[in-house]
């Protein structure tokens, strides 16, 4: 079989879908920032098979810009759940409930 | 490439950076005057922004970046923002904890990306500019590490937030697959030379989520709810930088999208355009009713200004695209008179809450910040002579004229109809507020509030603004008229 632009397109459509299921259906904030990632990821490889497949280089540019700010968010998440979790000594959202009408 | 087209945004940075280096040197009683120092800076960039001659219209680095009227617009105003956020943030400095320069220093970074973000053109630059906004914000918001609310405002932010950025790239991935660029003029190009590109699914389905994503930034129904939340929780001088610099970076770069990249794909979606509007504004005015937190009433008016932000929008005019720039300008001095207020009350206040009900016999306690709060809500309120009236006007007008379009006759004066309705009904709770400050029975605390120096002529300076944009509207609108019109033809 021949792999082409179609295939990757799809995995990077469930990648993203799956990501977004976990976002919303899960209640742990860690898993939900996994899903996050998760999504990033998705259109990382949407970028880089566009940009193979349109022979220019832009879409993988795109690419390591955000693995760079991905990565910034991470440092910055984590340490925000973890100053949380200290806290709380929960990561559950049901638990974020200071705020509220 | 040219780098002195980002001339300004290099001075931004470096005072940042430097502000970080003299942090070592200082000692920490002085620390809080750092971010004085920070603000007269600034006042010299923005005074540079007038002095030094830059190009009319040039792009650099590979078109990414364009300094064009509408970019220098916009970094003037992120500037004067954020000089405002500056004094509001020394008037904090004693709630935070530790770490004073850096509060700071990264709203110097936010505001090097709102001023990227003024001149994006393209997706790369976009993507940048919104996360170095967003990734800052998550800190600031969760500034205050001790107490709850702010960490809990900050997360909800972080999830959210991460979640438009997981949309943002997905629509960028499908742009560029379908037009195979990343360039703004080259993606009206492209559609142009090939009318089917503005019909193909991928294509669509990517301005969606990046639409998506800049109506996170501005707060616009459906990607609102983070808003009370994160107003309510974070340190009064990041929630009013998030309601002024994060919202406008957002609508900036929303009609650098809609209005360079796809402009008639954004014919084609004014129904789209006018649905969401309305309903954020009512979304907006209905839910601020019952709010007793002064911060999260002000989160939920900020929902329904998203709403009347895009009626400019959906209007599809040059006359629209002008009114929204008028109608930031009022809303700049208006809101950030407000959380000045709202700060330096808190700041002599025992109770944390910021309930309503602190800002009792404000008018015996400081006659100034009873003035200048009593001036913003009735100015957020679009009560004339001032700004808030005339930017709202302008913006109903520009939908009543788009009206004469046979297509959407009546859909514009049902938007308009809206928009009337939204105003009526911030009336009521904006006038709360002015209530709570005058009639409310027996205020607990009558201790006079003394104000220093910067936040009385902050304070002054708003008051200015709000007077002078809503009696004397024509220059203001000179030259968003001239704006609008050199950079959309």
């Amino acid at each position: 079989m021949n792999i082409g632009l179609e295939q990757y397109l799809i995995v990077s459509g469930l990648l993203f879908c799956f990501g977004l299921l976990g976002v919303v259906v899960r209640r742990n904030l860690l898993i939900m920032y996994m899903g996050l990632e998760l999504m990033l990821n998705a259109a990382n490889l949407a970028l880089v098979a566009f940009s193979r497949f349109n022979n220019n280089l832009d879409g993988q540019l795109m690419v390591f810009f955000i693995i760079t700010v991905a990565a910034a968010e991470v440092a910055v998440g984590l340490a925000l759940i973890v100053a949380l979790y200290r806290k709380r000594r929960s990561a559950h959202v049901e638990d974020l409930t200071t705020l509220k009408l | 490439m040219n780098a002195s087209l980002i001339g300004f945004e290099i001075a931004v940075i470096l005072l940042g950076l430097g502000l970080l280096m003299l942090d070592l040197w200082t000692p920490p009683e002085r620390k809080r005057g750092l971010g004085l120092a920070a603000a007269l800076s600034l006042l010299l960039v923005l005074v540079a922004t007038f002095v030094v001659p830059m190009p009319q219209d040039a792009t650099g680095f590979s078109g990414g970046y364009v300094f064009d009227p509408l970019a220098l617009f916009f970094k003037r105003f992120f500037l004067v923002a954020a000089i405002l956020v500056l004094v509001m943030q020394t008037e904090f400095a004693d709630r935070i904890a530790s770490g004073i320069s850096e509060f700071y220093a990264l709203v110097l970074f936010a505001l090097a990306g709102m001023m990227f973000a003024a001149s994006a053109n393209n997706f790369v630059m976009l993507f940048v500019a919104i996360e170095l906004i967003t990734v800052t914000f998550y800190v600031l918001t969760s500034f205050q590490r001790g107490r709850q609310a702010s960490l809990e405002a900050g997360v909800k932010y972080l999830i959210l937030g991460a979640l438009s950025s997981g949309f943002l790239v997905f629509g960028i991935a499908l742009i560029y697959g379908t037009s195979g660029t990343m360039s703004f003029p080259e993606i009206a190009k492209g559609i142009e030379a090939n009318h089917d590109l503005a019909h193909q699914g991928l294509f669509l389905l990517g301005i969606v989520f990046v639409m998506v994503a800049l109506g996170f930034k501005i707060a616009a129904v459906p990607m609102q709810i983070w808003a009370p939340d994160v107003y309510q929780g974070a340190p009064a001088p990041i929630t009013a930088f998030l309601a002024v610099g994060s919202k406008a970076a957002g609508v900036v770069l929303l009609l650098r999208v809609l209005l360079t990249a796809v402009p008639d794909l954004a014919g084609h979606s004014a129904k789209l355009l006018m649905t969401v509007s309305g309903i954020t504004i009512l979304y907006g005015s209905l839910c601020a009713i019952p709010q007793r937190n002064i911060k999260r009433l002000l989160g939920y008016s900020s929902i329904a200004s998203a709403g009347f932000l895009l009626l400019g929008l959906s209007a599809l005019s040059l006359n629209g695209i002008s009114a929204i720039l008028y109608y930031l300008g009022g809303y700049l001095f208006t809101v950030l008179a407000a959380f000045l207020v709202i700060c330096i009350v808190m700041r002599y206040t025992a109770t944390q809450d910021e309930d309503i009900s602190v800002l009792a016999g404000l008018h015996q306690r400081s006659p100034l910040l009873a003035t200048s709060l009593t001036l913003a809500m009735v100015s957020l309120a679009g009560v004339p002579p001032l700004a808030g009236f005339f930017g709202k006007f302008l913006l109903l007008k520009a939908v009543v004229e788009s009206a004469s379009n046979p297509d959407f006759h009546s859909a514009y004066y049902t938007l308009g109809a809206v928009g009337i309705l939204g105003v009526v009904i911030s009336l009521y709770y904006y006038f709360g507020v002015v209530k709570a400050i005058f009639w409310s029975k027996a205020p607990a605390d009558l201790s006079p509030i003394s104000l220093s120096l910067p936040a009385r002529l902050s304070l002054y300076a708003c008051i200015a603004g709000m007077l002078f944009l809503g009696l004397y509207p024509a220059p203001l609108l000179d030259l968003t008229d001239g704006v609008v019109k050199a950079v959309f033809k």
